[in-house]
């Protein structure tokens, strides 16, 4: 930029350089504020911040310093450099003071009293709609203009009085006084002159004669542009996911309970977590104490081998439980909801008739608020007049009278028995995903070009051949996907256990998963800090899975090129 | 060719077997919870299961005042339906001492104890006056039970007597709709039901704003590091939420979210996810029209508005109806950031959470209540369904 330093200067108006002198002086006056307010955490006036959010201001505001001192020399060396610096520090700082604005003046805890009164507006809303869709009706009256501006208009005034109505409803008027009253303090006032001062400063820098004065070109416009579309994304993207997410890693290393401030721990919740050992046994069912040092470990599992075996045991035997459980979890509802999906859409891809209804009755448990299934599904398995040991019964009768097979009626007791606990969330998730990998199936399965399968057909193969040789090869990239986000999903399984288990850990611990002991730690015990860790190691569990995935699948496909 | 044109159609028959046999599979839990949640309490606890809800029939006879119960009654060897009038009637046998086997039975009020008694099989026994054919005759009773006396409720004076709890009652299916109105007025889901549509509503408005403004970022304009940045998005896609539930209560602690709706919308109008699948579908939209447009000297936001915007209502209803299932079917966080107590601020999910506690003994209302919560999404896919899963079919995303 160094070449297009000076070449407008003898054009600048004398209005339009005192305007760049003033943003000039204003981000020195910026930096000097910023570089204050990033030394106030350090001076003990603002008692009892925690050392990370102090760290946090310290830094954006230095860095906030720094670039603006920057600016306001190239501001005066008339850089764009420092129109784009300016643009940018002064947008976020109104960014800034508009939410402070909207949190001081309490409009997000006012959605609460939007809940409130929503159940009586709400109906504005369909009133809204109607006028939307009469004016769109003009549409059908193209032949007839008198109408048709008729109905748009008709239309409009409808809209305009459902928006009205619904505001005056949803208590609008006592609203905005609540958010005047609530402002009328001195942090209030300020946030809303730091938004006066920071438009101010941005409109200055934005208009068109400070933009030429400071040489700007269409390339540097389209660059804001792409900021500015992109920024109130970025910005939700970096306070709500990135920023909680790099605060994640934060805590896993420390004791946080939430409300108290976090101690550094260093590595001692991972440690924790991943504290093994496996111990021998004399005889199978020798008694854990016997061999584990128990003031640190809990007995997990067991293998027993001949007259001996090895005793499995952990510092933290809910976590080696959780994993034990999710990976069978799993292990099971992977292949029951992926390979049914595979027949099923080859199936569905044979172009007969009604195949679309089909198609969508399968994606019906995938909508369905997975709280409401379980609820369902609790009354299917109810053990005594529950529909599904109902059927099991029929079946044994059936076979019973027509084979003489002399089976007992087993009399599952699906969610209370230790054996079947799991298996009950299993058959929930595979009902439940089938649909969706049927239609993940049935996409990979259109794109497979049909002259394929007639060259396969003139050379004389069988439909099994066409499976085998064509279809599964040729789907390997769909079943990746298919596997690896039924896996992701799987490892995360919280409501169903959640819901439909009471305890939720299920009888025995039968059905803890890792997701149910993070919210048990992190949310009924506070250990946050842990929960943290055990969120990391999960994370690393699911990204493992999917690697092998990953490799399993280029694997294959080299071999099949 | 003919044995041709058999084997095709017994193909196609297995398949449709097949098929259908999947779409019950999917179907009948989702008909299960619809037909028990018109049911009445006792009904659901019935074995073996029925899947539509009956109920005992009644009938109104002149001369009583309650609501008499029908019943099935065995008259003239037909199987006839008939009003209990009267139960708990006693009936015993009774038999001639000497003769034990012949048996009659009277009601007890029919017959009148002697005050004598005489000695059975080392027993002694009452003796009781039982007329037979006219005469009195001195028996001793046998057994007891008890009856109900039932009407033809067409013609009154057609009796029949029968044990009441071995008959089968008469019933017709009858659909409980106020179940719905039970659970919403008793358990406060009314108040659940607009707090999700709120949340619901302002999660997918807001997300569909800053996605839509992201994802024109990304598909067209030319930024440094757009990307990196769109790099960086994606790989957050496979991030699991729950990594975040603790960093994010947290937040919510520090600002004073916590227990309030705010927490349940504002963090999720935020997506990588969302913005990713914007910037696909806008990178397909020819560039000439949007060059053409900004010669006219259009803005970008004027292009976006009413050129790009309309030509892409598949791409956003498609993502509006993955956000509202999201939004509607989320439980985890809000179960974490929503205090139990705080049943003002609960949403759908969390009201059939604690639903589930409280009215274990009444299925019928459980189901009314998961009801509730599954039906508005099943409407929103049945109207979004031609976009909505074409989508998935094309772009192949998990919700």
């Amino acid at each position: 930029m160094t070449h297009a330093s000076h070449p407008a200067g003898e054009l600048l108006t004398p209005h339009t350089l005192l305007v760049l002198r003033l943003l000039a002086a204003w981000r020195a006056l910026f930096s000097l504020l910023a570089l204050l307010g990033a030394l106030a955490p350090w001076t003990g006036l603002l008692p009892g911040l925690p050392v990370w959010q102090g760290l946090l201001i310290s830094v954006a505001l230095g860095l906030a310093a720094v670039f603006s001192l920057l600016a306001s020399r190239d501001i005066l060396l008339r850089r764009h450099r420092g129109r784009m610096l300016s643009l940018v520090l002064d947008y976020l700082s109104l960014v800034a003071c508009f939410i402070a604005v909207l949190q001081i003046g309490g409009v997000f805890l006012g959605i609460d009293a939007l809940g409130e009164v929503f159940g009586r507006s709400i109906w504005f809303l369909f009133v809204v709609l109607a006028g939307y869709l009469l004016g769109a009706a003009g549409d059908y009256f193209l032949h007839d203009p008198r109408t048709e501006a008729l109905l748009r208009q008709i239309g409009k005034w409808v809209m305009l009085f459902g928006a009205l109505a619904f505001l005056v409803v949803a208590n609008l008027p006592q609203g905005l006084l609540a958010l005047a009253r609530n402002l009328a303090n001195p942090a209030g006032l300020g946030a809303v002159a730091g938004m006066v001062v920071f438009g101010l400063a941005l409109w200055a820098m934005w208009r068109s004669p400070t933009a030429l004065a400071l040489n700007a070109r269409t390339g540097h416009e389209q660059m804001l542009s792409g900021w500015l579309f992109l920024s109130p994304n970025l910005l939700g993207f970096l306070i709500f996911f990135a920023g909680p997410l790099l605060l994640s890693f934060y805590f896993s290393f420390t004791d946080s309970d939430a409300f108290n401030p976090p101690n550094w721990v260093g590595l001692a919740n991972y440690a924790r977590i991943l504290n093994v050992t496996i111990k021998p046994l004399a005889s199978p069912d020798q008694l854990a104490r016997e061999v584990l040092d128990i003031s640190v470990y809990d007995e997990v599992g067991r293998l027993k081998i001949g007259n001996g075996g090895l005793l499995f045991g952990a510092e933290d035997r809910f976590f080696w439980l959780a994993l034990r459980n999710t990976l069978m979890y799993a292990l099971a509802v992977v292949p029951l909801s992926v390979i049914p999906a595979l027949v099923l859409a080859n199936i569905l891809n044979s172009k007969l008739p009604g195949m679309k209804f089909f198609r969508a009755v399968y994606f019906i448990p995938s909508i369905a608020a997975i709280v409401g299934i379980a609820l369902v599904w609790q009354w299917l398995y109810n053990a005594t007049v529950g529909y599904i040991n109902y059927f099991i019964t029929l079946a044994v009768e059936f076979l019973n009278n027509t084979f003489q097979a002399g089976l007992t009626d087993p009399k599952i007791r699906w969610v209370s028995d230790e054996r079947t606990a799991l298996l009950s969330i299993i058959i929930i998730a595979a009902w439940q995903t089938m649909g969706f990998n049927t239609v993940l199936f049935l996409a990979g399965l259109q794109n497979i070009p049909g002259e394929l399968y007639e060259a396969a057909t003139v050379d004389g193969a069988g439909a099994w051949d066409k499976f085998w040789r064509i279809t599964l090869p040729l789907l390997a990239p769909s079943t990746f996907y298919v596997v690896s986000t039924t896996t992701i999903q799987a490892m995360q399984v919280f409501e169903q256990v959640f819901i439909l288990m009471n305890p939720p850990e299920g009888p025995n611990n039968s059905t803890i998963t890792l997701v149910l002991y993070l919210y048990r730690s992190g949310f009924q015990n506070f250990k946050q800090g842990y929960a943290s860790a055990l969120a990391w190691v999960l994370f690393i569990v699911i990204f493992g899975l999917t690697l092998i995935q990953f490799r399993q699948q280029r694997r294959s496909s080299i071999y099949e090129n | 060719m003919k044995s041709y044109r058999v084997i095709t159609f017994l193909k196609n028959l297995s398949m449709y077997l097949i098929l259908t046999f999947f779409a019950l599979v999917m179907l009948f839990p989702f008909i299960y919870m619809l037909t028990t949640s018109l049911k009445l309490p006792a009904d659901t606890f019935r074995y073996p299961p029925r899947l539509l809800p009956r109920e005992p029939a009644f009938t109104e006879l002149p001369g009583y005042p309650d609501k008499l119960p029908l019943y099935y009654v065995e008259k003239d060897g037909q199987r006839r339906e008939f009003a209990l009038v009267r139960s708990n009637i006693r009936i015993g046998t009774f038999a001639p001492p000497e003769n034990p086997s012949a048996v009659v039975e009277r009601f007890l009020s029919e017959v009148t104890p002697t005050g004598q008694s005489v000695t059975v099989n080392g027993q002694e026994r009452e003796l009781f006056q039982v007329l037979v054919d006219g005469q009195s005759v001195p028996m001793i009773q046998l057994s007891q039970t008890t009856v109900g006396e039932f009407v033809d409720p067409e013609n009154p004076e057609i009796k029949a007597y029968q044990n009441v709890r071995l008959s089968q009652p008469v019933e017709k299916i009858t659909w409980h709709f106020e179940n719905y109105q039970k659970v919403i007025e008793l358990q406060g889901l009314d108040r659940a039901l607009t707090n999700t549509a709120l949340v619901t509503i302002l999660v997918v408005i807001g997300q569909l704003a800053t996605s839509v403004l992201g994802g024109y970022a990304f598909a067209r304009l030319k930024f440094p590091g757009r990307d990196t940045l769109f790099v960086f998005y994606l790989g957050t896609i496979m991030i699991p939420f729950v990594m975040l539930i603790v960093p994010l209560y947290q937040l919510m602690v520090l600002i004073g979210w916590t227990d309030r709706l705010a927490a349940l919308i504002v963090p999720w109008i935020f997506t990588a996810y969302g913005t990713f699948l914007m910037r696909q579908h806008f990178i397909t939209f020819p560039k000439e029209i949007e060059e053409a447009a900004l010669l006219d000297g259009a803005s970008r936001l004027q292009i976006l508005k009413d050129i790009i915007l309309p030509a892409s209502v598949p791409a956003l209803a498609t993502q509006a109806t993955f956000t509202f299932l999201y939004a509607w079917n989320s439980f985890l966080w809000p179960l974490v950031v929503i205090n139990v107590g705080n049943e003002k601020n609960h949403v759908l999910t969390l009201a059939l959470n604690v639903l589930r506690g409280r009215a274990s003994d009444t299925p019928n209302l459980i189901l009314a209540g998961a009801a509730i919560a599954i039906l508005p999404p099943l409407i929103v896919f049945i109207l979004g369904q031609r976009f909505f899963v074409e989508s998935v079919a094309s772009s192949g995303v998990k919700g």
